[in-house]
C-alpha cells in the first residue's frame, strides 16, 4: 500500500509536466496581436492612462495596456520587444542609439518641471532662483536659505536663516534627467563634475533627502520645512493643494519665469527649428524671453520593425490618434496633466517617423 | 520508488533553486566582478556615470565616463538595519508568542493570534506607505527629539534628529514585517508541547510564568533560532518598505541612528531602471554584484547561526 | 511541623521569611514577565490597527461594488483583473511551491542527520535572504527572455513559487520538529511504513503549524510588487487562460502605481487595492483554520 503512493504522485507530477508543455506550446503559438503593452516613464503615465479609455472605447479591435515603469525600463523592454511602446522622458543616448539603430524616439507632447519648496511663510511668494544658484544647492555648496546668492535674485524677500534640505529622486526618472540637463547648461562646474541622466551620483549635501517617485517628492516637501525639490508639472495640483511654493526659473535671456502654458509653448517654438528628423533633442533652456527653461519631449520609443503586421496597424493608428489635435493632443487631455500639445512642424517630423513602423 | 528517494528529490528543488540563482548571479556579473575587484566593497563611490556621454575604454573595459562601483555604504545600511529590525523583532515576538500561548484563554485566542498573522498579510508596499505617511512625521516631530534629549548623551544617539527618513525608522518597519515569523512560529511550538512538561513544572512549584520562561522555552531554542534566521532573511531582502522610509542615502555612511542610509535590495531596485540604459551593460552586471554579495553575506550569517546552534547542542549532549 | 504549640527554632523561621521574599520575588517577576508580554502583544495589535486603519479610511472612498465587476481603466475603473490576476498568480504559487516546500520540510526533517538535509536547510535559509528584486530579476532573465514565456503567469507563479519555497520548508521542518518521537517509534511498532507514520500520524499533528507555514508563506509572496513587475508584467484586461505570453494583472501594482499618481481616485483605488490584498490573505487563512478547526 505504501509502495503505491508514490507511484500515485509519480505520475501525478508526470501529467503535471505534460500539462505545462502543452499550455506553453500552445501558448507560443498563439498570436499576441489586437493587443498593446506600453511601459516605461511614470511621467507619461497618466497621460496614456486619460488616452486609452477614450481611444479603446472608439477602436474596439485593440487591447491597450498601460504600464509605469521607468523611462530605462520602457527602453529596455521597447528593444527586446516585450513592450510595444516604451514611455520615456529622454531620448536614447547616442551609444544606445548606435547599439539600436532601429529604435524609434517620436515625442507626443512636451511636458516641463517645476521647482518647489517649503518655506515657512513664503510659499505664496514665487520665488526666483538661477540655475547655478541650484547647481549650489544640490552640490552643498549654498547651505541656508539667505545665502547672498539667493537673496541677490530676491531683492526686499526676507529669506530665514536656516539650512536648506535639497531633496532628489531616488528611482531613474526623467524628471532627474531633465533637471540635471538644466543644472549641465547653466553651471560649468556642474557639467564637469556631474552631468546629466536619469540616475547621477548627487553630491553628499548634510541633511539632503532622497525620495520615490513625484508623490514621493511632493511627500516629502510638504513634511519637511526649508526643503526644495524638482516635481514633474502633471503633479501641480498636488503642490496646489499642498501649498507649496514655486519657484521662478532663470531662462536664456536672464528673465525669471513661470511655467505656464505661454511660456512652455513659447520655449517649444523657439526650438522647433532646431529639432532634426531624428526629433533626439533637449529642449533645455531654451531661448527666448518668455520661455521656460525645464521643458522637454515626452518620448514613445518604438521598434521600426515589429514582429507581426497587426500589431504595425494597430501601433501606427493609434500613435497617429495620439498626435492628432483632435485625438490625444487634444486641449482636454492636455491639461489634465498640465502638458503642451506639440507644435505643428513638430507633428509632421513625428508622422513621418510612425510611417517607417513596419511588421 | 522509495519514499525517501521521492522525499529527497522533490525537496532537492530548494538546493537547486539557490543553486541556480548563485551560478546565474555569479555568470551574469562576472565581467562586473573582473573589473570592480575588491574595491567594490570597501568603496565609497557609487557612481552610474555619465549616462549620456560615450562610452570609454579602461582597462580593457567598456566602460561610461566617470562610473565606479563601491558599495561600502550599503553594506553598513543592511547590516545595521536588519540588526535594528532584529533587536527589536525578537523580544516582542517571544513576548507575544508566550502571551498568546499561555495566558489567552482558547476563545479569543483565534482572532488574537489572527491579529499577529495579519500583519504578515499586509504587503510591503503599503508598510512602506504607513512607514512614510504616519511613522515618519511621527518620529520626525516627538519622538527623535525625546530621544536626542534623553539619550543624546551616548554617542549617535544625539542630535541632528533628521528629518524621519532613516537607519531607526527603517528597523522599526523591517522589525513590524518579520514579527509574525517569529511570534507564530514559537506560538505554535509553545503550543504543541506537551502537558506533561507543564505540569511537572507545576509540580516543582513553578510559577505559570517560569515554567513558560525556564522551562519551555530553552527547549524551544533551535526553533527559536531557526525563527530569527528566517526573520533575518526577510529583514536582509525586504526591498519596498525601506525604499520608502530609510532615506535613500548615496555614497555617506549614517552618523547617528536617525540618519538615511541604503540597503543593497532596496538600491538595487531603485537603480535597475537607470542601469538598463547603461549602454555597456557594466551597471546591471555590477547590481546583480550587489545581489551576489548579499547571498553571501546571507551565507554567512546563517553559518555563524549553525556554529550557536552547534554549540547549545554540545551543551547540552555535555550537561 | 507547626502544629506544636512551641514557637519554631530560629533557623527554621527565618528560612520560611527568606522563602517567603524569594516567593514574593518569583511572583513579583512573573507578573512583570506577563505585563511585558502583554504589552507586546498590545503593541503588535496597536500597529496593525493602525495600519489597517490608514488603509481603511483613505480606501474607504473607493471601495464599492464597481471594483469587483470593472477592470481597472485609465485613472481609476475597478479591480476585477488586478484581483482575478492575484489569485491565478497565488493558485500556481501554492501549487508549486507547497508539495516541494513541504516535500523538502519532510526530508529536513525526518533524515535531518543526512548531508543532503544539511545542504537543503543551509540552502532553503540563504535563500530566504535573497532579495525578491533579485528573484524578479532572475524570472526576468531566464523565464520571460531566454525561454521566450514574456510576460506570463508561469514565469511569474515559478518566481513566487522559488520566494515561498524556503518558508515552507523551513516552517514544515519546525512545525515536525515538535511531533513527540513516540507518535513515530508506536506508528513503526505497528508496522506502518516511512510514508504512512509522516502523512498519518506526523504531518497531522503538526499540521496546523504546517499550515501556519504555508499561510506565511502565501502572505509574503501575494504582497510583493518587484519580481511581478519583471515576470507577470501588467494587463488592463483580464486573463485570457494563456500559461505563457500573456500578462496578468496583481493587486500590488495598483498599489505601486497608482499612489504615484497625480489623480485622486487612482490614489483612491490605490488604497483600496492595499486593502483587498490583505483582505485576501485574511480570508484565506480564516478559511484554512476554519477547516482544521472542523477536522479536529
Amino acid at each position: 500500500m505504501d509502495a503505491r503512493r508514490p507511484r500515485r504522485w509519480s505520475k501525478l507530477a508526470l501529467l503535471g509536466a505534460v500539462a505545462l508543455g502543452v499550455a506553453t506550446a500552445g501558448g507560443a503559438s498563439a498570436a499576441e496581436s489586437g493587443r498593446l503593452l506600453e511601459t516605461g516613464s511614470s511621467l507619461l503615465y497618466p497621460l496614456f492612462n486619460i488616452w486609452v479609455p477614450v481611444y479603446t472605447k472608439a477602436h474596439s479591435g485593440v487591447q491597450i495596456t498601460t504600464q509605469s515603469t521607468g523611462s530605462g525600463t520602457g527602453i529596455s523592454e521597447s528593444v527586446s520587444g516585450l513592450a510595444q511602446i516604451g514611455a520615456s522622458d529622454a531620448y536614447l543616448s547616442n551609444a544606445l542609439e548606435k547599439q539600436h539603430p532601429e529604435m524609434l524616439n517620436i515625442p507626443l507632447a512636451i511636458s516641463s518641471q517645476m521647482v518647489n519648496y517649503n518655506l515657512p511663510g513664503l510659499n505664496g511668494e514665487h520665488l526666483k532662483l538661477s540655475g547655478p544658484v541650484l547647481a549650489g544647492i544640490y552640490e552643498g555648496k549654498i547651505t541656508k536659505w539667505n545665502d547672498p546668492a539667493i537673496a541677490k535674485l530676491n531683492p526686499g524677500v526676507k529669506l530665514p536663516d536656516d539650512t536648506i534640505v535639497p531633496v532628489h529622486r531616488t528611482d531613474g526618472s526623467g524628471d532627474t534627467f531633465i533637471f540635471s540637463q538644466y543644472l549641465t547648461d547653466t553651471s560649468p562646474d556642474w557639467a564637469k563634475s556631474i552631468a546629466y541622466g536619469t540616475t547621477i551620483s548627487w553630491p553628499s549635501v548634510s541633511g539632503g533627502l532622497g525620495a520615490e517617485g513625484n508623490q514621493g517628492m511632493v511627500n516629502t516637501v510638504n513634511q519637511t520645512p526649508y526643503s526644495i525639490a524638482y516635481i514633474g508639472i502633471s503633479f501641480k495640483g498636488a503642490t496646489d493643494q499642498d501649498k507649496l511654493g514655486e519657484a521662478m526659473l532663470e531662462n536664456r535671456s536672464g528673465k525669471f519665469v513661470l511655467p505656464t502654458t505661454a511660456t512652455v509653448q513659447s520655449a517649444a517654438n523657439s526650438m522647433v527649428a532646431k529639432t532634426p528628423k531624428d526629433e533626439r533633442i533637449s529642449l533645455i533652456f531654451a531661448p527666448g524671453a518668455n520661455s521656460y527653461p525645464i521643458i522637454n519631449y515626452e518620448y514613445a520609443i518604438i521598434k521600426s520593425k515589429q514582429g507581426d503586421a497587426q500589431s504595425a496597424t494597430d501601433l501606427k493608428t493609434f500613435l497617429r490618434w495620439a498626435l492628432n489635435g483632435t485625438g490625444g493632443n487634444a486641449e482636454s487631455f492636455m491639461q489634465q496633466v498640465s502638458f503642451v500639445p506639440l507644435p505643428a512642424s513638430v507633428r509632421k517630423l513625428s508622422d513621418a517617423q510612425i510611417a517607417k513602423i513596419g511588421g | 520508488m522509495k519514499f525517501r528517494t521521492l522525499l529527497a528529490m522533490l525537496g532537492g528543488l530548494v538546493p537547486a533553486s539557490m543553486i541556480a540563482i548563485l551560478a546565474f548571479l555569479a555568470i551574469y556579473s562576472w565581467p562586473a566582478i573582473d573589473y570592480n575587484g575588491i574595491s567594490f566593497l570597501g568603496g565609497m563611490q557609487w557612481n552610474l556615470g555619465s549616462l549620456y556621454a560615450n562610452p570609454i575604454t579602461v582597462a580593457g573595459v567598456d566602460i561610461l565616463p566617470g562610473a565606479s562601483y563601491g558599495i561600502f555604504f550599503l553594506i553598513v545600511g543592511t547590516l545595521l538595519s536588519t540588526f535594528i529590525a532584529l533587536l527589536l523583532a525578537v523580544p516582542i515576538g517571544v513576548g507575544a508568542a508566550i502571551f498568546l500561548a499561555e495566558a489567552v484563554p482558547p476563545g479569543p485566542r483565534l482572532w488574537l493570534s489572527f491579529l499577529v498573522e495579519l500583519l504578515a498579510a499586509i504587503p510591503s508596499v503599503v508598510y512602506g506607505l504607513w512607514g512614510y505617511a504616519a511613522v515618519v512625521p511621527l518620529m520626525a516631530h516627538y519622538v527623535f527629539p525625546a530621544m536626542a534629549d534623553v539619550l543624546g548623551w551616548i554617542p549617535g544617539f544625539g542630535q541632528p534628529t533628521g528629518s524621519g527618513f532613516g537607519l531607526l525608522t527603517s528597523g522599526i518597519v523591517l522589525s513590524l514585517m518579520i514579527v509574525p515569523l517569529i511570534a507564530a512560529t514559537l506560538r505554535d511550538a509553545i503550543d504543541s508541547q506537551p502537558a506533561a512538561v507543564r505540569e511537572s513544572a507545576a509540580a516543582l512549584g513553578a510559577t505559570r510564568f517560569e515554567t513558560v520562561w525556564r522551562v519551555i522555552l530553552p527547549g524551544l531554542r533551535s526553533i527559536l533560532i531557526g525563527a530569527c534566521v528566517l526573520a533575518t532573511g526577510r529583514a536582509l531582502g525586504e526591498t519596498m518598505a525601506v525604499l520608502m522610509v530609510s532615506g535613500n542615502a548615496l555614497n555617506t555612511l549614517p552618523q547617528t541612528i536617525y540618519a538615511p542610509i541604503s540597503t543593497m535590495a532596496a538600491f538595487i531596485a531603485s537603480q535597475l531602471d537607470s542601469a538598463l540604459q547603461d549602454p555597456t551593460g557594466l551597471a546591471v552586471r555590477s547590481l546583480a554584484e550587489i545581489a551576489l554579495v548579499l547571498c553571501i553575506i546571507s551565507i554567512g550569517v546563517n553559518a555563524a547561526a549553525r556554529v550557536i546552534l552547534a554549540g547549545f547542542d554540545q551543551r547540552r549532549r555535555n550537561a | 511541623m507547626s502544629t506544636s504549640a512551641l514557637p519554631a527554632p530560629h533557623g527554621v523561621t527565618l528560612q520560611r521569611s527568606a522563602n517567603r521574599i524569594l516567593q514574593r520575588r518569583r511572583e513579583w517577576l512573573a507578573a512583570a514577565g506577563w505585563t511585558l508580554c502583554a504589552g507586546s502583544l498590545a503593541l503588535l495589535g496597536g500597529a496593525m490597527l493602525w495600519i489597517l486603519g490608514m488603509v481603511l479610511v483613505r480606501g474607504i472612498g473607493a471601495l464599492n461594488l464597481t471594483i469587483f465587476t470593472e477592470v481597472t481603466q485609465g485613472t481609476g475603473g475597478g479591480l476585477l483583473n488586478a484581483i482575478e490576476g492575484t489569485v491565478a498568480i497565488a493558485a500556481g504559487t501554492l501549487i508549486l511551491a507547497v508539495p516541494f516546500g513541504i516535500a523538502a520540510g519532510i526530508y529536513v526533517s525526518e533524515y535531518r542527520w543526512t548531508r543532503w538535509a544539511q545542504t537543503i536547510r543551509f540552502l532553503a535559509d540563504v535563500l530566504v535572504g535573497v532579495p525578491s528584486i533579485v528573484l524578479g530579476y532572475f524570472g526576468y532573465i531566464t523565464m520571460v527572455e531566454w525561454l521566450g514565456w514574456h510576460f506570463s503567469i508561469a514565469a511569474a507563479s515559478i518566481t513566487l513559487a522559488v520566494l515561498c519555497l524556503p518558508y515552507i520548508c523551513r516552517t514544515t521542518e519546525m512545525a515536525l520538529r515538535e511531533v513527540p518521537p513516540e507518535l513515530r517509534e508506536a506508528g513503526y511498532a505497528l508496522g506502518a511504513g516511512p510514508a504512512r507514520v509522516t502523512f498519518s500520524l506526523s504531518m497531522r499533528y503538526a499540521l496546523p503549524a504546517v499550515v501556519t507555514g504555508v499561510l506565511l508563506a502565501l502572505a509574503i509572496s501575494v504582497g510583493e510588487t518587484a519580481p511581478l513587475l519583471y515576470t507577470a508584467g501588467w494587463s488592463n484586461y483580464l486573463w485570457n487562460g494563456q500559461l505563457v505570453r500573456s500578462p496578468v494583472g496583481y493587486l500590488t501594482y495598483v498599489i505601486w502605481a497608482f499612489i504615484n499618481e497625480p489623480f485622486a481616485s487612482a490614489n483612491a483605488l490605490a488604497y483600496a487595492a492595499a486593502l483587498l490584498t490583505t483582505a485576501f490573505v485574511l480570508v484565506v487563512s480564516l478559511a484554512a483554520r476554519l477547516l482544521l478547526l472542523r477536522r479536529k
